[in-house]
């Protein structure tokens, strides 16, 4: 309260020089600028405005000269009116109108031109050009103002910071001079960066005032005739109506904002209406994540962490091998660093999600060995050889053709130390051993009884040798056979190939072939050899008959290289021969093309077996393949076993038995029971017995030949570590 | 269809006719790869493998009904209205008309996946059984760091935040949660809806790093689709709970980031609130618009209810619901007389959200706590440093892993390996099955004994009292009596096995034995040593005799056995692996 009467006080005082200010711009009326100002009114702020910012020509300057000073006066007194108005500026206003008051009455005692600051007259020229010069440019009577002295940067910074209204000043480079604003200047300038109009009394809203119409006007401005597009409607607004009318009908113009449908609501109201099918393909739901074990736990049991000689493990391994997570202890919860992987992961599962072919697959959860067919018990399949029951020892190499004579007493092999021998079956003894400069490729016994002879395939000969075993009488009749008196005419093809010889060493027969001779058989009535050379190609199978001594090529065109041969067991003449992808059956009375060709789909056949009831045949390979031909049946295999991982030597039928082996490099041999039915619509039986060991690998060869027993369920196998093995039932 | 040529009278036939390539989709829906993506993904259409690959194996193929599907959704007419759009405003910015552009993109067309919801999940099962991806999604971006660089706003962090808030309010409310996990991935939690399990992952409440190797593009599109997902799912699920959604929030505590306490509190109250109001205007129903309002703040009023009071949120839980199953009921009575104050480091989020779901009171430190820390009536002080400062007597101080481990064993165990400062027992996943496995770890063995004995002190047996169940240390011993009677049985059951094998060797040796006894018979042997070598040894003869049925397997089922002995072989070797360390380090102490 105390203040505000101060400040009325104040502005009693103020009022009091306003007067005084107000008669001496009367005594200054003779000049006509001061005239005009006076004019104007409250105009003389506007001055301020151009003595300061613009820099007017130097004419006008010194017009409004006197004017400035006058207008420092109404300054004073706007001030006044100021400080009585704001509450708030209360002391800063006071002292400054006691500063203005000081400066009036300084103005008063002499207000003499002279004091004047000498006014710069160079004119709206760059200013720059005056930059090196000492001085600023010239005043009115063409003296030279000279530059004031450059104040020290630092101790003028310090004064701007203690003068409170230094944030007023401003530097006029073009006097070289500091103004400072009035605040009527600054709120001025205020008001023009608003956009308003400068001054405040002005109004630019003024009710308009029309000057052309007064109450007793006789005539008009403007005699024209009223235009007619002052009486009609406009043709264009009235079109553009219809537009705007026609838009709203038709609804494309809105005028309040459409309703914000809410977002969310009950989309599945009732389900009980959504559950006809969908015309769509079924949907196929997405497998869910697996869900985290044990390992996965922040704090796992420790035997789930892996060691470290394991985590270096881990290292080695190819980064698909890897590991995906590699569990890990952290003994608090707090300790969880955050997971590096966790975006990763999801964006997997994103691109999983819509980017991998999803097929509903059947997962079977059973237990694997129900797959495994059910055989019929091995008990009720009996006999079969299971056991070693003999081994016959003697022999120094490799044995690599066993045969067994068909009364089933003897038993003779053939062996890579070239020795062939004659052992008893029953005993073990070795009866008789003929030793041969080269290695015994094959030996076959005579399937007559009364023919006790046998014949050995030794390199490039075919020897057949007397055994001395049966009576007397038996021994006349093969001495006679084996007796090369004239030997009949051969074909000229034949005699290029083959030549009979009488063999020295053993009173036998030889037979000299071109190539050597991998394999040997006898037709069942003896009389007939077919004997194989697996290099001869085209003439790599020859058919010797032994009572005439005379040998026949194949009277069919061979394909593929021969491997072995078999004579049917009750058809005469039919005459199945192996090559190595394929196997071929032939009449060879008829001497026409292959009655049959059976396709083994194997890599390469190693040997055949026959049924004894002549339909049935098998085929080893050397991929461990067995295959079980019905060759009534089709030409393709009934049965392809996988029972060796390695070559399969040889295979085996029983003459009696339902039975049939293999033998393999693996030293192993199989059992199975092999049951051809006499009715057509039944197939064959085939079960695995026994798989027989015993044999020992030599020189990474294992069982070289496998014979059953000619009466017995025996089987006879030739090992490569030199030993024949007796397996009995 | 693409119209290809082809002779008149054939038709295109099988695998040619129904499958096609991407690229040839591409063209036929005359879109770019990219919106081809977007399509896919909201429309959920995958790849098909079909049986035989036309045009070879390096392409992607998709099914022409699939196809057709996608050409007629009216969504890809919308994208292409967009993309038209986003032309404009390209054109309204290169000509610097700034104004047209701000204006044009104020108009943006817009698009909605509520149909394609209803679409892909006819039934309200269908969308839980599809939810895990959805709400591990959610719960993942709703801890990411808003980014500009990957486009991914604020808003959409914070709608992630509230609709994963939504649902874990939910399934606590309901007491659904089955199973919580810590892993080092993240929480999984289980819960079961409607016969539906479903799992999701939260990661840690760390802040998260962005990698560069991710599309987020494609992140986003899928977001997109599972927000509107959730929030589809979250209102169906607020409905049956009789309250309105979107919730409305105290803002009081939805600024101190108590989200879920909120709704949790605004879920009591006004399905409360929805009763209350049933019940009065039963007579009065015609003021519809009136109720709507006034339930509201009756909602409202209920946030002002002085949040100190913690029987608040306690009695209203304890609003009976008609359809509760057991395992529920088991679920909601498992902490019910507990009150929990969860320390300032423990994972508040995740704690407030299990501890409810069980049945327990929560209170933690902070603003807008329930109760504070020196409440006489606290029995559990959930506390994760070596040491807690001051202690009351009246309470214990566990780790937060007890919490954890109870509700997946569903009985209180005993605290005091969980105190505070030690280290706690190994935390183990309660998906696996460990008789399935083939390997139980020894604390789960420890935890199945103490469900047994809790389960027999339910039904009152005699010599089990009920002070035998409180006192953790009779627990303990009667975890270890009955471990002494399993290790007996155990050793009966192992000797037992030992004489059938026993047994069934002699049997076999009797089956083989026939021929060597023949042999033994026959006179004479020439090179008795080989006999030894003749006889094989029996487990030799049981594998050949195992092994002998397997030759007459067609290939096809041998390639079958195979995989699953190799299946089978994998999974033995890794628990005897377990099993190998478990003895090592058994020698190591």
């Amino acid at each position: 309260m105390t203040k505000k009467k101060s400040e009325g006080a104040n502005e009693d005082q103020t009022i009091e020089t306003k007067k005084k200010s107000v008669s001496a711009v009367k005594s200054q009326k003779e000049k006509p600028v001061v005239a005009k100002q006076s004019l104007s009114g409250s105009l003389n702020s506007d001055d301020f405005d151009s003595d300061v910012f613009d820099s007017e020509d130097d004419a006008s300057q010194r017009e409004t000269e006197g004017g400035g000073k006058d207008s420092s006066e109404d300054e004073l007194e706007l001030h006044g009116h100021e400080g009585s108005d704001d509450d708030d500026e209360g002391e800063q206003v006071d002292s400054e109108n006691e500063g203005s008051e000081e400066r009036e009455v300084a103005e008063e005692s002499d207000s003499s031109e002279d004091e004047v600051a000498p006014r710069n007259t160079v004119g709206d020229v760059p200013l720059e050009w005056y930059k090196d010069e000492k001085h600023i440019g010239y005043d009115i009577t063409g003296k030279k103002i000279t530059k004031k002295e450059k104040q020290d940067k630092l101790d003028s910074f310090l004064a701007n910071m203690d003068d409170s209204k230094n944030w007023r000043k401003i530097y006029d480079e073009y006097n070289d001079e500091e103004v400072e604003l009035t605040k009527e200047e600054s709120k001025l300038i205020r008001r023009m960066l608003k956009g308003e109009a400068p001054h405040a009394d002005f109004d630019p809203y003024a009710p308009y005032v029309d000057w052309f119409k007064w109450d007793d006007a006789i005539h008009p401005l403007s005699s024209a005739p009223e235009p007619k597009r002052r009486f009609i409607p406009s043709k264009w607004e009235a079109k553009k109506v219809v537009k705007y009318v026609r838009a709203i009908r038709k609804g494309l113009i809105k005028f309040d904002k459409p309703e914000e449908e809410p977002n969310v609501y009950l989309l599945w109201g009732d389900d009980s209406a959504s559950d006809q099918k969908s015309k769509h393909l079924t949907y196929i739901p997405p497998p869910k994540l697996k869900l985290p074990g044990h390992e996965e736990s922040y704090n796992p049991s420790l035997e789930y962490i892996p060691t470290e000689e394991e985590k270096a493990a881990y290292e080695l391994m190819y980064e698909e091998d890897r590991p995906k997570f590699i569990p890990k202890r952290f003994t608090s919860l707090r300790s969880i660093p955050a997971y590096e992987n966790a975006l990763k992961e999801s964006f997997d599962r994103c691109l999983d999600l819509y980017l991998c072919p999803r097929v509903r697959k059947k997962r079977i959860n059973i237990d694997p060995e129900s797959l495994k067919p059910k055989l019929p018990s091995r008990k009720d399949l009996r006999p079969y050889p299971n056991s070693c029951y003999l081994e016959y020892k003697g022999h120094t190499g490799a044995v690599t053709s066993v045969s067994p004579d068909c009364s089933g007493q003897w038993i003779a092999s053939g062996s890579a130390d070239g020795s062939v021998r004659i052992w008893e079956v029953e005993t073990g003894r070795c009866l008789k051993v003929w030793q041969f400069k080269e290695p015994v490729k094959c030996v076959a016994w005579n399937p007559l009884p009364d023919f006790p002879i046998l014949a050995v395939a030794i390199g490039q000969d075919l020897v057949i040798l007397n055994t001395e075993l049966g009576t007397d009488e038996e021994q006349q009749k093969i001495e006679e056979l084996l007796r090369l008196g004239t030997l009949p005419e051969q074909d000229e093809a034949v005699a290029a190939i083959v030549s009979w010889l009488p063999d020295e060493t053993y009173g036998g027969i030889k037979i000299k072939h071109f190539k050597n001779i991998s394999y040997v058989d006898w037709h069942p009535r003896g009389d007939y050899l077919s004997a194989v050379m697996s290099a001869g190609e085209t003439r790599g199978v020859v058919i010797h008959q032994l009572s005439m001594h005379k040998t026949q090529r194949l009277p069919i065109k061979m394909r593929g290289l021969p491997v072995c041969t078999l004579f049917h067991p009750t058809h005469r003449g039919m005459f199945i021969i192996a090559t190595k992808k394929n196997v071929r059956v032939f009449n060879l009375q008829k001497r026409e093309l292959a009655i049959k060709k059976l396709e083994t789909g194997l890599r390469e056949i190693s040997s055949m077996a026959i049924h004894p009831g002549g339909d049935n045949l098998i085929v080893g390979s050397k991929e461990g393949k067995m295959c079980w031909f019905d060759m009534d049946l089709s030409s393709k295999p009934y049965k392809t076993l996988k029972n060796h991982p390695k070559d399969i030597t040889n295979v085996a039928f029983h003459r009696s038995y339902p039975l049939f082996a293999s033998c393999s490099e693996d030293s192993t041999a199989y059992v199975f029971h092999g049951k051809v039915y006499s009715d057509l619509n039944e197939n064959p039986l085939i079960v695995p017995l026994e798989i027989l060991r015993g044999h020992s690998t030599s020189s990474d060869r294992g069982v070289l030949d496998c014979k059953f027993h000619p009466r017995q369920p025996w089987l006879f196998t030739a090992g490569a570590d030199s030993v024949i093995k007796l397996y009995c039932h | 269809m693409p119209k290809h040529y082809r002779p008149a009278g054939k038709k295109k036939e099988g695998n040619a006719a129904r499958y096609m390539t991407r690229s040839q989709a591409l063209k036929s829906l005359q879109v770019n790869l990219n919106l081809f993506r977007r399509l896919c993904i909201v429309k959920g259409i995958f790849p098909r493998e079909p049986k035989k690959k036309v045009k070879g194996n390096h392409h992607t193929y998709y099914h022409v009904k699939d196809i057709s599907f996608l050409q007629h959704e009216p969504l890809l007419e919308k994208f292409r209205e967009i993309k038209t759009y986003q032309k404009k405003v390209q054109k309204a910015k290169a000509k610097k008309n700034e104004e047209l552009a701000r204006l044009l993109l104020t108009r943006q067309p817009t698009y909605k996946l509520d149909r394609l919801i209803r679409e892909r999940y006819p039934t309200f099962i269908d969308a839980l059984r599809d939810l895990d991806d959805c709400l591990t999604m959610v719960h993942l971006f709703a801890v990411l760091p808003a980014s500009d660089r990957e486009n991914l706003e604020v808003k959409r962090v914070h709608n992630c935040r509230r609709l994963s808030h939504e649902w874990q309010a939910y399934i606590s409310r309901t007491h659904a949660l089955r199973k919580v996990f810590v892993s080092v991935k993240g929480i999984y939690y289980q819960a079961e809806l409607e016969g539906q399990k479903i799992t999701w992952l939260t990661p840690h409440a760390i802040q998260q790093v962005f990698t560069n190797d991710v599309d987020f593009g494609v992140l986003l599109t899928f977001l997109e689709f599972y927000e509107t997902l959730l929030a589809f799912t979250n209102f169906k699920l607020y409905h049956s709970l009789n309250v309105k959604y979107p919730p409305i929030l105290d803002s009081r505590l939805e600024a101190l980031a108590a989200d879920l306490y909120a709704l949790s509190r605004y879920i009591d109250a006004s399905s409360r609130g929805m009763t209350v109001e049933a019940k009065v205007d039963a007579s009065s129903s015609s003021q519809s618009n009136d109720r709507a309002e006034s339930e509201l703040r009756l909602a409202q009023l209920q946030h002002q209810l002085p949040s100190s009071e913690p029987g608040a949120l306690m009695h209203l839980v304890a609003d009976k619901e008609v359809e509760e199953d057991e395992e529920t009921r088991a679920c909601k009575s498992l902490f019910k007389d507990l009150k929990f104050f969860l320390s300032r480091e423990v994972p508040r989020e995740s704690l407030l959200f299990v501890l409810p779901a069980f049945g327990g009171t929560v209170s933690w430190e902070g603003e807008g706590a329930p109760f504070k820390e020196d409440d006489e009536s606290i029995t559990h002080h959930i506390i994760d440093k070596p040491s807690a400062g001051h202690m009351y007597l009246s309470r214990e101080y566990v780790q937060p892993q007890w919490i954890y481990d109870c509700v997946n064993a569903r009985v209180i165990l005993p605290t005091e390996k969980y105190l505070v400062g030690r280290i706690p027992p190994p935390h183990l996943s309660p998906f696996v099955d460990n008789e399935a496995e083939g390997y139980v770890p020894d604390y789960a063995e420890t935890i199945k004994r103490l469900q047994a004995a809790a389960r027999n002190d339910v039904l009152p047996l005699p010599g089990v009292g009920k002070e035998d169940l409180e006192d953790p240390q009779n627990l303990l011993y009667a975890g270890v009596m009955s471990r002494a009677e399993e290790a007996e049985a155990a050793k009966t059951k192992k000797k037992m096995a030992e004489l059938e094998k026993q047994y069934h060797e002699e049997l076999k040796k009797e089956v083989t034995g026939s021929a060597v006894d023949d042999v033994a018979a026959a006179p004479v042997v020439e090179g008795g040593d080989g006999e030894e070598s003749s006889v094989p040894d029996a487990a030799q003869i049981a594998q050949d005799t195992a092994d002998m049925p397997t030759l007459m397997m067609s290939r096809k089922k041998r390639k079958l056995y195979d995989a699953m002995k190799i299946g089978q072989k994998k999974k033995s070797e890794s628990v005897e692996r377990i099993k190998q360390r478990k003895k090592n380090l058994k020698a190591d102490q």
